[in-house]
């Protein structure tokens, strides 16, 4: 019965995401600006390294980001949800208030999954995954990424009402995540106190993990496998867990409830 | 099918409901009314397993709202003020999505979603966007919604706002077509009196009391035979002065309403005599506005 449900959440992401096809255009748009632009440039700042090995590092960085704001999708679409009366139809239904965390959840994860794969058939077809790939490794850092960049949409969307809200709540969270993740620069050469931020940031590791899987040499990975996948998984199953908490509470739905009928 | 004794809703000190009781037999068709803000919307809140109640308890299609809130929402249907429809999906998309979430399997929501399409006029419409259907076919497409999972208890709270005449009519016929073909239990709310003639039984709310019910039909002929309506610009003063021949009046601006229970014949003579102080006199039949009124005077 459940299954059904949370298939039907997941089912309903994917055909938006059919329909909206300029957004999975933007989704491609913006990590290749990155790689191509971004990358360019400040590999050509710093003259001691090639340009080829910037962009070699930018990949993990990029594919991240789609991750990451594929995955906020599950906040931007659960605030479009209780915005228009979809919240109404998923609270009423039979099942109790955190599966409403975990299908959405879910369903940004998929999403932001299908993104990211199709980025990593551009970068091929663009040629820059030269290196060897470790496939098992590669899809271990694509999972992550996406469950720890859903978590923190859903964890945004427990406390987020509106859509106003939560444009703020982009601007605040996003880009300092990921600004703060070694998705542009390594980790190990940042000063002290934004070393520690970016080791304590979750998202940090979903890219360390995909940076084992393609980056190889001097500049690879800051953490271990097991340090990764580890924070990876205790911070998505505590913003799971206190989204789904904070989804449940009547003190929270009622507002909610009573906004929504009226 | 719904039962409560002592329901109550407390927000921040002000009562939403208090101390309901309700006892509504399978397959009625109910009419909670009230003005805006007398507690129908918390009560089906409550009802439906949304909000807790303060205190007391209420037990729908037999099972209780504070312990078993999944069984009960396995069996009942709500149809919010709002729409509950996603407006970049199709109708036929929208009752799918609803089905899904009820747990149904997607044969039997093809099959009901068809006939469903059929009793609310949308099946040329199955695959407009919402966002293209008017405002009678959404609501029409969101009480379809609600009734998918062919649910023993719907409320309905007040489907028809916001809509003209004519499509008002419409979501009636639909509702009566639901009750005859699926037997549903229905608990509407409404403050357009008029379309709660129907209900079997209705209670009248005035700020979170129930302080009347009974069937629409016998409220309304225990309330007079007659209203007599006498406008004047002094309605204070006439109302004093007819009141030993005409009982209370009830005062609505400058218009004085009277209870009257004797024969018809002796209107004529009233009007005339009244002629010289009022602006204008007549009489008709009561109805559940007049009960409304009589019930909210002060």
């Amino acid at each position: 019965m459940i299954a059904r449900a949370v298939f039907a959440v997941i089912e309903r992401e994917l055909l938006k995401l059919r329909r909206q096809r300029g957004r999975l255009l933007a989704a491609m748009v913006r990590p290749l600006l990155w790689l191509l632009v971004i990358g360019s440039g400040l590999a050509a700042a710093q003259s001691a390294r090639g340009e080829a090995d910037y962009q070699s590092f930018l990949v993990p960085g990029v594919l991240g980001m789609t991750l990451l704001f594929g995955g906020m999708l599950a906040a931007l679409s659960t605030a479009y949800d209780k915005e228009s009366g979809v919240m109404r139809m998923l609270i009423i239904a039979p099942f109790e208030h955190y599966w409403i965390v975990i299908a959405k959840a879910a369903g940004a994860m998929i999403v932001a999954l299908m993104q990211a794969l199709l980025l990593l058939v551009l970068l091929a077809l663009l040629g820059f995954l030269h290196h060897a790939i470790s496939v098992p490794m590669l899809a271990a850092g694509l999972l992550g990424t996406a469950l720890t960049s859903a978590s923190l949409g859903m964890l945004i969307a427990a406390w987020s009402g509106t859509l106003d809200n939560y444009a703020t709540l982009m601007n605040l969270v996003i880009f300092p995540v990921f600004f703060l993740s070694g998705s542009l620069y390594p980790v190990q050469h940042l000063p002290p106190l934004l070393k520690l931020i970016a080791t304590l940031n979750p998202f940090t590791h979903g890219v360390d993990l995909l940076r084992h899987a393609v980056v190889i040499g001097a500049d690879g990975a800051a953490f271990s496998v097991t340090v990764d996948i580890a924070v990876v998984m205790a911070f998505s199953i505590a913003a799971l867990g206190i989204a789904s908490v904070r989804f449940s509470l009547d003190g929270v739905n009622e507002p909610l409830v009573r906004r929504l009928a009226q | 099918m719904i039962e409560a004794s002592g329901l109550t809703k407390r927000y921040a000190g002000a009562l939403a409901a208090d101390s309901l009781d309700l006892d509504i037999p399978s397959g009625q068709f109910f009419g909670l009314l009230g003005p805006n803000g007398a507690g129908k919307t918390s009560t089906i809140h409550m009802l439906s397993t949304l909000i807790r109640a303060s205190a007391g308890e209420a037990r729908v299609a037999g099972f209780d709202v504070r312990t078993q809130r999944l069984e009960i929402r396995r069996r009942i249907g709500v149809v919010f003020q709002e729409l509950a429809l996603d407006r970049t999906l199709s109708a036929a998309e929208n009752l799918k999505f609803a089905g899904l979430l009820n747990g149904l399997a997607r044969p039997e929501i093809a099959r009901r979603s068809a006939e469903l399409l059929e009793i609310f006029g949308l099946t040329e419409r199955r695959d407009s966007p919402v966002a293209a259907l008017s405002g009678g076919m959404r609501r029409a497409l969101d009480i379809a919604r609600g009734v998918i999972h062919q649910p023993k208890v719907l409320f309905l709270d007040e489907p028809t706002i916001g809509l003209d005449l004519p499509n008002r009519r419409a979501i009636w016929r639909y509702v009566a077509r639901l009750r005859a073909t699926l037997g549903v239990t229905v608990f509407l709310t409404t403050h357009y009196l008029e379309e709660a003639a129907d209900c079997d039984e209705v209670a009248f709310l005035s700020s979170g009391r129930i302080v009347r019910r009974g069937n629409p039909r016998l409220l309304v002929e225990q309330l007079a035979r007659y209203i007599i309506e006498v406008e004047t610009d002094q309605p204070a003063e006439l109302a004093k002065s007819l009141e030993p021949r005409l009982g209370v009046a009830l005062i609505e601006a400058d218009r004085l309403h009277f209870l009257y229970n004797a024969e018809p014949a002796d209107l004529g003579s009233l009007q005339s005599e009244l002629a010289a102080v009022a602006s204008e006199v007549r009489w008709r039949r009561p109805n559940l506005n007049d009960v409304f009124l009589w019930v909210n005077r002060r």
